[in-house]
């Protein structure tokens, strides 16, 4: 029998998010995006450091729609165990968060940190209406809007309040994710590479070639605009990195993952922590990690995805501690959606529902928040949405940058009460 | 704007992938008129094919320790850069443009990644089932991409079964492929996962078997209709659906004629395509007046640049110097054939101008010019050079900030030519 879902669902009007306004949504932002080189981004890290405990947030999306219930797992439900006979994992390889949940068993990392009470679980995330197109459902959970397309990210949108200044954000990656488009300013994009600038003749030829132009339109002036940029960067700055992290792939080919991201997760992190370290003035990173859509044979492609965001996020705290900014930073991890509840006939599972999100840091207060979905009272075999994303978004906007929700999520109430009073 | 000159190069830009020399100007001298109908005389023409590269199948791959396992990943390697050259060549040489245009096209649109398929032999019928139906009918073209080993592998196919259907298929080819993201229900795709279960690939050449112990044998009800459907009869019901001709016709719109412009509700494209003729269809639109629309400017891609200027420029891409160098610019570019990002293709417009790729752009842009024989150029009077090379290149006009530029360093060809390729009117197709 379908059970209504448990969350206050007011019933949304349809959303006409289509597969080309997406694809349109996810290259093309508001307002031109910056691309920045490491030097930029180490000047002004040196001129005009991020002050002292000034709060952080790092924004990891994994795409593919994680499996929630193989991540954080109710290892003594019978329902679990019958629902995936091939598709669990022992419970005593698992890591125990309480009598009833237990982490995968990749996550030892993430596990110490919550035994220090530094990481706060909400279960049963998602929106209304669930969506199971990856695409789809990662535009709602980028622009923060379940019921209208909207062409900025719900970050993007607290950039628009904050003073311009392309620092201000930074993903890593040459793409700009749809989450940081703004419509006064959208985020930077930060090559992981960096950037080589031409010189002499040709660099005077090429600057040039990318004045601005009276008769340019919007798109000659974007692709003017992106050659000028690059002769704009100053490239003669110390760097505070003695050199880029090395390219090194996390993964080896794993069975699922078509539906983007990238494959390098704790090179970005790397990259990041090294700029935090240094005092970039940036308040919000987004790193990201493709390979979650795991249709089949999942447990060791999971394991495998899981260990890497675990061990990923704890080397990164833990290079950050020498400089102190490890206390200023929370890390948020969310996924597009949960799998189906019933494992399919190739030890995978399809596209779902709701899942669990993670908040990790110094000044998150460790522990459970949200209803664990119930095993039993399944909506169309798939987990009932408990949480409101947008209650999380609400809290991390207030709680970790410090600005009212109202403006990025028109007035929503629901609130995570996941973080340490001040 | 000089109509003419627009509606032209938008016809080799986007319909094609550029002029080669002369090509340009003669089409200038014979009119929008006789280069529309030459174009929608080739949707019925099969064009030339440079002769197949061999294709083994590699089998098996050796187990993990073993010694064969170095030779192997070699010859897997080394059959992927073989087919990505062959394509390319075949991009910059086939006389029939529009369909070489299609068939990229396609790719984007059944985005299927080596990355995961490994093998290039299955890659390779993949693109021999893009270049049969590029201009055919859609129906049947549905119906092999089914049957086609690569997709079935980058989806999961041959885990679908009786026991537990896996779904990732019968999604994408409704959300992706036929309707339409939101154009069924979750139940359709359940249903449809049935209706496809019981096929088993070999891996190493994408052949498909069906293994009847492994299929639903029971009804399945998909989008109303209710029967036992082997896959044929699903995806003919799927393609019979209206919102296939207006996914279809959206897809090709804004993958030619503009990225940011939504498609007019009831344009003459779509009640072209009653049929599912993929040819009627790309006609609608070539013979449409949204060709000459201002309005509808749109970014190359960095294949489609790098294509343009090889033709320009007369130069091969097997033969250019370095594999490895070129496969690291597309990389650079975030383009490389045969490993789109994701299964929703890659991404248009803005996307493709950061400063990043502005800049791996310029250090492409100066490798190429650095190999091709300018030897047109460098005869010409430097004076016209400028002029010379917007029709070379089939630009609409340089503006007054470009042609300021290219002056400068017109006695020098080769900085000429760079300049020119990079120039924001070249990297757009206005």
């Amino acid at each position: 029998m379908n059970e209504k879902p448990t969350m206050s669902c007011e019933q949304l009007g349809m959303r006409t998010v289509t597969r080309r306004q997406f694809l349109k949504y996810s290259g093309a932002t508001a307002v031109a995006s910056s691309v920045l080189s490491l030097d930029d981004v180490a000047n002004a890290a040196i001129t005009r450091p991020l002050a002292p405990g000034t709060p952080i947030l790092v924004v990891v999306t994994l795409y593919g729609g994680n499996d929630g219930l193989n991540t954080v797992i109710p290892y003594k439900d019978p329902a679990y165990y019958s629902a995936r006979p091939d598709l669990n994992y022992k419970p005593e390889t698992l890591l125990p968060l309480s009598d009833d949940l237990a982490l995968n068993a990749s996550m030892v990392g993430v596990k110490k940190l919550w035994d220090e009470k530094k990481v706060a679980i909400v279960r049963g995330v998602g929106y209304p209406k669930p969506d199971r197109s990856h695409f789809s459902s990662m535009a709602i959970w980028q622009s923060g809007s379940p019921q209208n397309h909207l062409n900025t990210g719900w970050l993007g949108r607290w950039l628009d309040t904050q003073p311009i200044d392309p620092l201000t954000s930074i993903s890593l990656g040459s793409v700009l994710p749809p989450l940081l488009a703004g419509k006064k300013q959208s985020g930077s994009a930060l090559p992981l590479g960096g950037l080589i600038i031409p010189g002499g003749a040709m660099a005077k030829a090429f600057s040039r070639l990318s004045a601005p132009s009276q008769k340019d339109s919007p798109l000659l002036a974007a692709a003017a605009t992106s050659m000028r940029n690059l002769f704009s960067v100053s490239g003669n700055i110390t760097s505070v990195l003695v050199k880029p992290a090395p390219l090194a792939d996390d993964l080896p080919t794993i069975s699922g993952g078509n539906a983007g991201g990238d494959s390098n997760l704790s090179q970005q992190l790397n990259i990041v922590s090294k700029l935090i370290a240094a005092g970039s003035p940036t308040k919000v990173w987004s790193v990201s990690l493709g390979g979650f859509d795991t249709h089949a044979n999942e447990a060791n492609a999971q394991a495998l995805l899981l260990g890497t965001v675990s061990e990923s996020i704890t080397r990164f705290l833990s290079q950050l501690k020498p400089s102190g900014r490890d206390k200023d930073v929370t890390v948020m991890i969310y996924s597009e959606f949960g799998r189906r509840v019933q494992a399919n006939g190739s030890d995978g599972t399809d596209h779902g529902t709701a899942g669990p999100m993670f908040l990790i840091g110094d000044r998150v207060q460790g522990g459970f928040y949200g209803d664990q979905p119930s095993l039993t009272k399944l909506i169309d075999g798939d987990l009932a949405v408990t949480t409101d994303f947008r209650d999380v978004y609400a809290t991390v906007l207030e709680k970790v940058l410090q600005s009212p929700a109202e403006k990025t999520l028109s007035n929503w109430k629901g609130r995570v009460n996941a973080f340490k009073s001040a | 704007m000089n109509q003419q000159r627009l509606e032209t190069a938008r016809l080799f830009h986007r319909f094609g992938f550029g002029p080669k020399p002369g090509e340009f100007s003669a089409a200038l001298n014979a009119g929008v008129g006789a280069k529309k109908s030459e174009l929608i005389s080739n949707t019925s023409r099969t064009g030339s094919v440079l002769p197949a590269p061999v294709m083994l199948d590699l089998g098996k791959r050796p187990e993990a320790n073993s010694p064969d396992v170095l030779e192997f990943s070699k010859a897997l390697r080394n059959q992927n850069q073989i087919l990505v050259l062959w394509w390319l060549d075949q991009m910059v040489q086939g006389d029939n443009q529009l369909q070489e245009k299609l068939i990229w096209f396609w790719h984007g649109h059944w985005a299927t990644s080596i990355g995961k398929v490994n093998y290039a032999l299955p890659m390779f019928n993949q693109l021999e089932t893009f270049r049969r139906n590029a201009l055919g009918d859609f129906r049947k073209f549905s119906q092999e991409m089914f049957a086609d080993g690569a997709l079935q592998i980058w989806l999961d196919g041959g885990e679908n079964t009786v026991k537990a259907p896996n779904e990732n298929l019968s999604r994408e080819m409704m959300e992706l492929f036929v309707l339409g993201v939101n154009r069924y229900t979750e139940t359709d795709v359940k249903e449809l996962a049935r209706a496809f279960t019981g096929y088993q690939m070999v891996r190493s050449t994408g052949k498909i078997v069906l293994n009847p112990r492994r299929r639903d044998a029971g009804a399945v009800t998909v989008l109303g209709k209710t029967g036992v459907f082997t896959p044929d009869q699903v995806i003919s019901h799927l393609v019979d659906q209206e919102n296939c001709a207006k996914f279809i016709a959206e897809r090709v719109w804004y993958r030619f004629i503009s990225s940011a412009n939504p498609l007019p509700v009831s344009h003459a494209a779509i009640s072209a395509f009653s049929q599912r003729d993929i040819s009627k269809l790309v006609a609608a639109f070539i013979s449409s007046g949204d060709v000459a629309s201002s309005e509808n400017s749109m970014v190359k891609s960095p294949v489609e640049w790098f294509v343009a200027v090889c033709r320009a420029l007369e130069l091969t891409p097997s033969l250019l110097p370095s594999f490895s160098k070129l496969n690291g610019y597309l990389d650079k570019l975030a383009q490389i054939p045969l490993s789109p990002p994701n299964v929703g293709g890659w991404p248009v417009d803005e996307a493709w101008l950061s400063s990043a790729s502005a800049q791996f752009r310029i250090a492409f842009a100066t490798w190429l010019s650095g190999q091709a024989k300018l030897t047109a150029l460098i005869e010409l009077a430097p004076e016209r050079r400028v002029n010379y090379l917007a029709d070379l290149l089939g630009v609409v006009e340089w503006s007054p900030r470009t042609t300021f530029a290219l002056r400068e360093v017109r006695d020098n060809p080769q900085r000429l030519i760079t300049l020119a390729i990079c120039s924001p009117e070249y990297v757009v197709s206005v």
